[in-house]
């Protein structure tokens, strides 16, 4: 009975696990949708970014509402926090509230500017705080404090951007013994400018990305679980437009490719909206 | 009659010569994006007696109007285009 408990609370946490792994990404300015980029925010600033991530797998689905706060401690090293609220549906079994909360910063340790291109590199540090409802069923957060690294190179130009960007995600304990697999994950982006626009001109940026997501498998009590980990290709369209200092990002995630360890339900879409202001 | 004429005209032209003010321009690398520009509009605005900027993303050109008496400097405008997340090239100034 212990078990079985113990079995469903892991499976639950799992799913969620998974489900908030697409919260990775951070927004900010012109980045990549799901992946990341080397843009930080001007010293002084502060953004404010209203989110809305739905994530649909088999016959699980959930939608996270969130806002994230940054502020730029200088022209290179911005920080920030994101609190998300989740609305999650899985077995039949419905739950909300508040997810994990997470901190994050993110240091552009190299940029070479160009007339009309900026080409930059940066280190991005986030984690993932223990303070979603984990007793709910589905459960709302992990029960555990993860930590993200990250790198990313970017090219920005009038008319052409590239990114390549990889994150580990370094996953904690929970209190029930889980620990989900540590996972890796890819980004090569690309994005056009159709129109050259001036500066207080509406400006739209097409972007098409590649994503790769590899997973270890999850471990309770140092056993490991058959089910999980694995590995998911995305190729992710997205748009970014932009008037002044207010953006909408949007960008949907449809799998290409996958190979998933034992039995699991393999992700239908995740898609992904953001508003974002510059104050 | 023409002198009646004549000098509202002159006395207008001389004040508007008194409140002249300067434009400065500056040559900045890494704009390329209008979003990512505000920045520097913001940064710019903080200045008491900056009354007018105007961006050119192509030509990497930040234009600014400054009140008589309002001077830019260099070392000013190389720190407000680094804390913008650009890179300062060289400015011009011409009296308006």
């Amino acid at each position: 009975m212990y078990k079985s408990r113990t079995d469903k609370t892991a499976w639950s946490v799992w799913g969620v696990a998974s489900a908030l792994l697409l919260t990775g990404g951070t927004a900010w300015a012109h980045d990549p949708i799901f992946g990341i980029g080397p843009h930080v925010l001007y010293k002084d600033g502060v953004e404010v970014a209203p989110e809305v991530h739905v994530d649909k797998k088999g016959g699980e689905r959930e939608t996270e509402l969130g806002v994230e706060v940054t502020y730029g401690i200088t022209g290179d090293w911005a920080a920030g926090v994101e609190a998300p609220y989740v609305r999650k549906k899985e077995d039949g079994e419905t739950s909300r509230g508040g997810g994990d909360a997470s901190v994050f910063t993110k240091y552009r340790f190299w940029r070479h500017d160009t007339l009309g291109a900026q080409e930059s590199a940066a280190v991005l540090v986030k984690v993932k705080l223990d303070s979603g409802n984990e007793n709910k069923r589905p459960a709302l957060g992990t029960g555990t404090t993860d930590t993200i690294f990250g790198l990313v190179y970017g090219y920005e130009g009038r008319k052409w951007y590239r990114w390549a960007s990889i994150r580990y995600r370094r996953n904690g304990e929970n209190d029930a013994g889980l620990r989900r697999g540590d996972k890796i994950l890819f980004d090569l982006v690309g994005g056009i400018r159709p129109k050259l626009t001036g500066y207080l001109e509406p400006d739209t940026v097409w972007l098409l990305e590649l994503n790769g997501e590899y997973g270890k498998r999850a471990e309770l009590n140092d056993a490991q679980l058959p089910n999980t980990g694995g590995t998911e290709w995305f190729l992710s369209p997205g748009i970014f437009w932009t008037k002044r200092n207010f953006a909408v990002k949007a960008g949907v995630q449809i799998p290409i490719a996958g190979d998933l360890n034992g039995n699991q339900e393999e992700t239908d879409y995740r898609a992904k909206l953001v508003l974002e202001w510059h104050l | 009659m023409k002198r009646f004429l004549v000098a509202p005209l002159l006395l207008f032209w001389s004040l508007a010569a008194l409140a002249a003010g300067t434009q400065y321009a500056m040559r900045v690398d890494g704009l390329a994006c209008p979003y990512c520009a505000y920045g520097i509009e913001k940064k710019l605005n903080k200045i008491e007696g900056v009354e007018k900027i105007d961006i050119d993303l192509d030509k990497g050109l930040v234009t600014v109007n400054v009140r008589e008496g309002v001077e830019l400097t260099e070392s000013q405008m190389d720190k407000l285009f680094q804390e913008a997340g650009f890179t300062y090239r060289s400015m011009t100034k011409q009296p308006l």
